[in-house]
């Protein structure tokens, strides 16, 4: 007896069967294809954003603390105790703190515009160590140095400086704080860790007590802390602010807010990876469907294949590879199609574009999967079809 | 060396589907078809003549009696022991031709010799010969329905040939032609005939069943004559 099928001759067995059908083929695989685009987009926009998130995580540290009073029963603030700054340098761990200083000053690019129109933006008093603290960057000029901190002159936030249509200092450039103009120094990238701080505008703490009598009392507390003991430092925090009320002292760690954001994204990707499943599934379903089908119609050629010699496991493994291939062919087009799709959010969301190569294969090894299971039925019902009957005319 | 040259032997064959109630197709037929018979079935529908070559051609198995091919007794072989036989040593050609529609005619000879092993390029080689040796050697690039009835016949007949059988089976190959054309492919397979093959042939027709060496007469899935 001769040798049995080469691997190239069932190969081109299969392809004859789903060439012979184009439209049909092609129409099955789309189950698939849709699966497992969804499945590779999802996993690639939440890979984008998380590298994103991870990025500024990482750039800003999850070492920093901010504290502040929190709000009375009337959303009146109780002030912080003067010497506050110094007694929690005293805590072993803490590396740099610094202050801010909140007021209800009206910011307005001049004064044709309605004091009624205030735009949302507030000033904050500061120190020049804020900037570092908190991990911010300037996109130009300077912060308010320790050498600017008695002139009128203020840097702005990125979304304040947005609200004033201010975007870039090419000029010179003045705004309205409480009718005092101030000459705008520097404009700060996007903190997005602090959108707070991203609609204000920061002067020093000298002019302000000049020009509007606001003494250095500070309202809320930025620092950066040994991140082995930050926990140690979280405790302690409040009770050191305010040893009679320690619980009117709000301490919280913004990347625990960019940690909270990171989960639910996963929990929402979780939720669409379910649902591309779902589509694979009904694509698997849909593929089993058609080969069923297809094998009742082509007794015919099962017959002919018989009498020439074709053995039952030959047929089985020419419907099964059938099925595998057309499966590949839309998990192919799906990967392509994720792809695509995640580089036009990345590009329109203006992120980072980042795709797991090892989550590409496993997509389309998954629609490789999803393809033999969905064959073996049908192949096996090919492989049982008697010859006799199959030839019968 | 089987010194008697019988190719086909049937010993006290019977086949009964099973009911209810059973049906008795074949019952207790004994035939011995020498090499290089030109032998012709002939009987009413269903007096059993499909199933007979069915048996014939190991397409179907035997509910008693034995068959031997070439001395060999089939009746103890597995499925795929039989399936290979089959790609070996029978070829069929079938009323309805079967050829696979998305297939050139030179590609469906070559389906002939899939199963056995050789390679694409061999395959299409002795394809293209065989083609010409039905009179298609012009016709290797088209599809199946770019032929006509008598043509696509010829086909069959050359992918039965090129697995260079020891016998050729064919169920009313001329049923779905016209006379001129079942004429040709009677021809044709005459030619073989006298070219040394064994060739076995269900028919109706009473004025082909004239030109056979010999004409087996079913009845009730029994011999007559």
């Amino acid at each position: 007896m001769k040798n049995k099928l080469g691997l190239s001759d069932i190969y081109s067995v299969a392809v004859y069967g789903i060439r012979a059908r184009k439209g049909r083929s092609i129409m099955t695989s789309i189950g698939i294809g849709i699966g497992i685009a969804a499945i590779v987009a999802v996993i690639g926009i939440s890979a984008s954003g998380k590298a994103d998130l991870i990025a500024t995580l990482e750039s800003l540290g999850t070492n920093l603390i901010k504290a502040s009073p929190t709000s009375g029963f009337f959303g009146t603030q109780d002030d912080l105790p003067k010497g506050v700054l110094g007694m929690i340098e005293r805590i072993g761990p803490v590396d740099e703190v610094t202050s801010t200083t909140q007021t209800n000053l009206l910011v307005r690019r001049s004064k044709f515009i309605s004091e009624l129109e205030g735009g949302g933006i507030s000033v904050i008093v500061t120190n020049p160590e804020l900037l570092d603290v908190v991990g911010g960057s300037l996109v130009e000029g300077r912060f308010i140095e320790s050498g600017l901190a008695n002139l009128p002159v203020a840097t702005l936030g990125s979304v304040t400086a947005e609200r004033l249509g201010i975007k870039n200092l090419d000029v010179p450039l003045k705004i309205l704080i409480d009718n005092q103009w101030f000459g705008v120094v520097g404009l700060i990238e996007k903190l997005s860790i602090h959108p707070d701080l991203d609609r204000s505008v920061f002067i020093g703490y000298g002019i302000a007590k000049e020009l509007f009598d606001i003494d250095s009392q500070p309202s809320t507390i930025y620092l950066r802390a040994n991140p082995t003991y930050i926990e140690d430092v979280v405790d302690v925090l409040a009770p050191t602010m305010n040893p009679e009320n320690p619980d009117q002292v709000e301490v919280s760690r913004p990347s625990d807010a960019l940690e909270a954001q990171q989960a639910a994204e996963e929990a929402f990707t979780s939720l669409l990876l379910g649902l591309g499943s779902v589509a694979l599934l009904v694509g698997g379903v849909a593929i089993a469907n058609v080969m069923v089908m297809s094998v009742l119609e082509r007794r015919m050629e099962i017959g002919v294949r018989r009498s020439i010699g074709a053995t039952r496991s030959e047929i089985r493994t020419q419907f099964l590879l059938e099925s595998i291939l057309l499966a590949g062919f839309g998990g192919l087009v799906g990967v392509m199609l994720g792809s695509g799709i995640t580089i036009g959010y990345t590009r329109y969301a203006d992120i980072t574009f980042s795709i797991p190569i090892w989550q590409v294969f496993g997509a389309i090894i998954l629609a490789l999967v999803i393809g033999a299971v969905a064959g073996l039925y049908p192949a096996i019902r090919a492989s049982k079809v008697q010859p006799a009957e199959a030839v019968r005319s | 060396m089987n010194t008697s040259n019988t190719v086909i032997s049937l010993q006290k064959v019977s086949k009964i589907y099973e009911g209810p109630p059973p049906v008795k197709a074949i019952n207790g037929v004994s035939i011995e078809i020498q090499d290089r018979e030109f032998v012709a079935i002939v009987g009413e529908s269903g007096s059993g003549k499909t199933t007979l070559l069915n048996i014939v051609g190991l397409l179907d198995g035997v509910t008693k009696g034995k068959v031997f091919i070439d001395g060999q007794d089939t009746t103890k072989l597995s499925d795929d022991e039989l399936s290979k036989l089959r790609g070996e040593k029978i070829g069929f050609i079938f009323q309805s031709f079967f050829l696979l529609p998305g297939l050139t005619a030179q590609e469906n000879v070559a389906e002939g010799l899939l199963y056995q092993g050789f390679d694409r390029k061999i395959r299409l080689d002795e394809a293209a010969k065989v083609l010409k040796q039905v009179n298609l050697g012009d016709r290797m690039e088209h599809l199946p329905k770019e032929l006509s009835g008598g043509q696509q016949q010829r086909v069959a007949i050359a992918r039965a040939l090129v697995q260079n059988p020891s016998y050729i089976l064919a169920d009313e190959p001329t049923g779905n032609l016209d006379r001129a054309s079942g004429l040709n492919i009677l021809s044709i397979l005459r030619e073989l005939n006298e070219e040394g093959k064994t060739v076995v042939m269900i028919t109706h027709n009473t004025e082909h069943a004239k030109t056979f060496d010999r004409t087996i007469i079913l009845a009730d899935g029994k011999i007559v004559s």
